[in-house]
């Protein structure tokens, strides 16, 4: 099944999120990327309908590129997860709404802070020092509240994650095999090897 | 299972002695799971009107947004801030104008009114998810732990309250009735509007 | 989505209609309005109309007002009596009021209570139910005292005594033992204080307090909370809490501005021409 996560921690946020991509019980793909970096320093893990995910995390990026274009600087975490986050709410009152619940995690270069927002497909949103989601969220949340540190260096950071990571493949019943992480600070996103 | 407790959280409002105060909770759950200790229901309207939405998340969100705009449009055309009173029917027949299809929130407000004598009026207000007005004199709850905060409140609360009394009143019925609800919890906020000042204080609560 | 205006476009919205069936399709019940289990009344003396009221509003099995007013403005002669989804009461009886002042700056005359009751129906007709009012409309008018009772579908009744909402059989009963035509304005208003007390103790929707309005040919009385037959008594002890015993973690004072002076500090007028 389905299961993201992502911290902060000093100067950095991290995600993970498992890379299977399923149709009922079948895995049909084993490395697929759901962690799309939408602008230099922001990342976008998501999770949901197969068809809408690809959809909405297009339509996200592309809107954030336009933005840069005509403005010549890039919205900041909070304005894009603002943004974000209505275009869902919206969503919800279409015929067909977008079933995507995504994670935002961002370095704001000017404020020089990482932040984080978990969102979901009702067009719920909040700021979280730590959040997941999917089946893996209830095992990873206690783990996260026991363990996670504002204040850790990126080694200690992946610690934790790996922490949640082996906690889920030991526990969950309907696991995940592999996961993709990416960070992202000062110097913009990028992929991680644990 | 019922769309308004899906998210949880619950506000109160209370009058005291030329002044008002207004608490809430923190959490935001996805029905019995919690994801957010620090997911702020109440949110200044003007200096003197606090308002809170407990209720669906995502409406909580979308309203906060056209009450900001709307408020913001009402200042720019009538050049002074908006009255207690005159928000109340605002957020009133924004919410009737769904009444068929309605936001899944119960806004509770709380403010200080300016007399014609230029003095200041404790100012409390309760609407239902369709904008049915309720003017209270005592105080008003919305949210998952509506029922225990009447039970509490109704024993607890009392006319003439200094603003430290009324502090002591709300936080009390607060934390005591969430105690009791398992969809709100999670740490609890509190503001007491005085005619000179704002006091917002964050709680110490049960985190279970 | 248009930008939500300050002033919106007249009539509902029914944008989130399909976001909530598609939220009620996930198998979550949509949630109740305040309605008022309501006792209501109206009656017809020998000059004018009184109306009654109880003043319990109710969430379910909760009382979410013990002191709410349920006898609406129509015009000064008109008075209204709202049961059902509070909400709806509220808002159409408004809605009629403001049309009936409308109504009369446009013909010159003060408009009739058939009228009021008329544009009540077809309002309530419209909506097929949906607009959840019961209602009791009397007033004064050139044709006489008038007394309607108006159901949430838009059928009306025209009689001499009237109730309506859940206490309505408990009031009936009394009007039915009681009434008789041309009562006098005390024995009339004695009349419509019993039949809501009867509603009041036997009817679990209604309760608290007494609102009656009495409208005669050149006056009407508005008597707030005329019988209060379940008043709290003063509590036996105070319950304040010491001083510091709410622990809290973070305090944070916004100081505000009470009044502000303005002073030129330039002497020179500004010219303006």
């Amino acid at each position: 099944m389905e299961t993201s996560f992502a911290l902060t921690g000093k100067g950095y946020v991290i995600v993970a999120s498992d890379t299977t991509a399923a149709r009922s019980i079948v895995k049909m793909k084993t490395d697929e990327d759901k962690i799309k970096v939408v602008s230099p320093h922001l990342l976008m893990s998501y999770s949901g309908e197969p068809g809408d995910t690809i959809q909405f995390s297009e339509y996200v990026e592309r809107n954030l590129r336009l933005f840069h274009i005509r403005n010549n600087y890039s919205l900041r975490p909070s304005a894009a997860a603002s943004w974000i986050r209505r275009s869902l709410a919206q969503s919800l009152r279409s015929r067909k709404p977008y079933s995507v619940n995504l994670m935002l995690s961002g370095y704001d270069v000017t404020e020089e802070k990482p932040h984080l927002y978990w969102i979901d497909y009702l067009g719920t949103m909040t700021e979280v020092p730590f959040g997941a989601h999917g089946y893996g969220s209830y095992f990873a949340l206690s783990l996260l509240d026991r363990y996670h540190d504002p204040e850790a260096t990126l080694e200690e950071g992946l610690a934790t994650l790996q922490r949640c990571i082996e906690e889920v493949a030991k526990r969950l019943v309907v696991s995940p095999g592999k996961y993709k992480v990416k960070v992202v600070d000062k110097d913009g996103a990028r992929e991680i090897e644990l | 299972m019922s769309i308004m407790e899906y998210n949880g959280g619950s506000v109160i409002a209370m009058v005291g002695k030329d002044c008002v105060a207004i608490a809430s909770d923190l959490r935001l759950g996805n029905q019995a799971l919690g994801i957010s200790s620090n997911f702020q229901k109440i949110f200044p309207v003007t200096d003197r009107i606090y308002l809170g939405l407990p209720g669906l998340a995502t409406d909580v969100t979308t309203l906060r947004e056209t009450f900001r705009y709307r408020v913001n449009m009402y200042t720019i055309k009538e050049e002074r801030e908006i009255e207690p009173e005159t928000f109340a029917h605002l957020v009133s027949s924004t919410l009737y104008e769904r009444r068929f299809g309605p936001y899944f929130i119960e806004p509770v407000m709380a403010g200080l009114s300016r007399s014609a004598t230029g003095g200041f009026k404790p100012f409390i207000a309760a609407t239902d998810l369709i904008g049915c007005l309720n003017f209270a004199k005592d105080f008003v709850v919305a949210g998952t732990a509506s029922s225990k905060l009447y039970g509490v409140a109704e024993g607890l609360w009392e006319p003439d309250l200094d603003p430290e009394q009324l502090f002591e009143t709300i936080s009390q019925t607060m934390l005591n009735a969430v105690d009791r609800d398992a969809y709100s919890g999670w740490g609890v906020v509190v503001h007491v509007i005085e005619k000179d000042k704002v006091t917002t204080r964050t709680l110490k609560g049960r985190m279970d | 989505m248009a930008a939500a205006a300050v002033y919106s476009n007249p009539g509902f919205d029914f944008s989130n209609l399909t976001r909530n069936n598609f939220l009620a399709e996930k198998g979550i019940p949509l949630p109740k309005a305040t309605s008022t289990g309501t006792t209501i009344v109206g009656c017809i003396f020998e000059d004018g109309i009184i109306l009654g009221a109880d003043t319990r509003a109710t969430e379910g099995p909760i009382v979410a007002d013990k002191n709410c007013e349920k006898i609406h403005y129509i015009t000064e002669s008109i008075r209204c009596c709202g049961a059902g989804t509070a909400a709806d009461t509220e808002f159409v009886t408004n809605l009629i009021s403001s049309n009936m002042e409308l109504h009369g700056l446009t013909h010159g005359r003060k408009p009739r209570v058939v009228t009021a009751m008329t544009m009540l129906k077809q309002y309530l007709f419209r909506y097929q139910g949906h607009v959840g009012a019961a209602l009791v409309l009397g007033g004064v008018d050139s044709t006489g005292p008038n007394l309607f009772t108006i159901a949430p579908h838009g059928s009306t009744d025209k009689l001499p005594y009237v109730t309506m909402g859940s206490g309505s059989l408990a009031a009936m009963a009394v009007f039915e033992s009681y009434w008789r035509p041309n009562m006098s304005r005390a024995d009339a208003l004695q009349l419509v204080k019993d039949a809501i007390s009867a509603g009041i103790f036997n009817d679990l929707g209604s309760g608290s307090n007494v609102d009656a309005c009495i409208i005669t040919a050149n006056h009407t009385e508005m008597l707030r909370n005329v019988e209060m037959p379940n008043e709290r008594v003063q509590k036996e002890r105070s319950y304040v809490f010491r001083k510091g015993t709410t622990a809290w973690k973070k305090e944070d004072i916004k100081k505000l501005v009470l009044s502000e002076e303005v002073t030129p500090i330039s002497g020179e007028a500004m010219d303006t021409d």
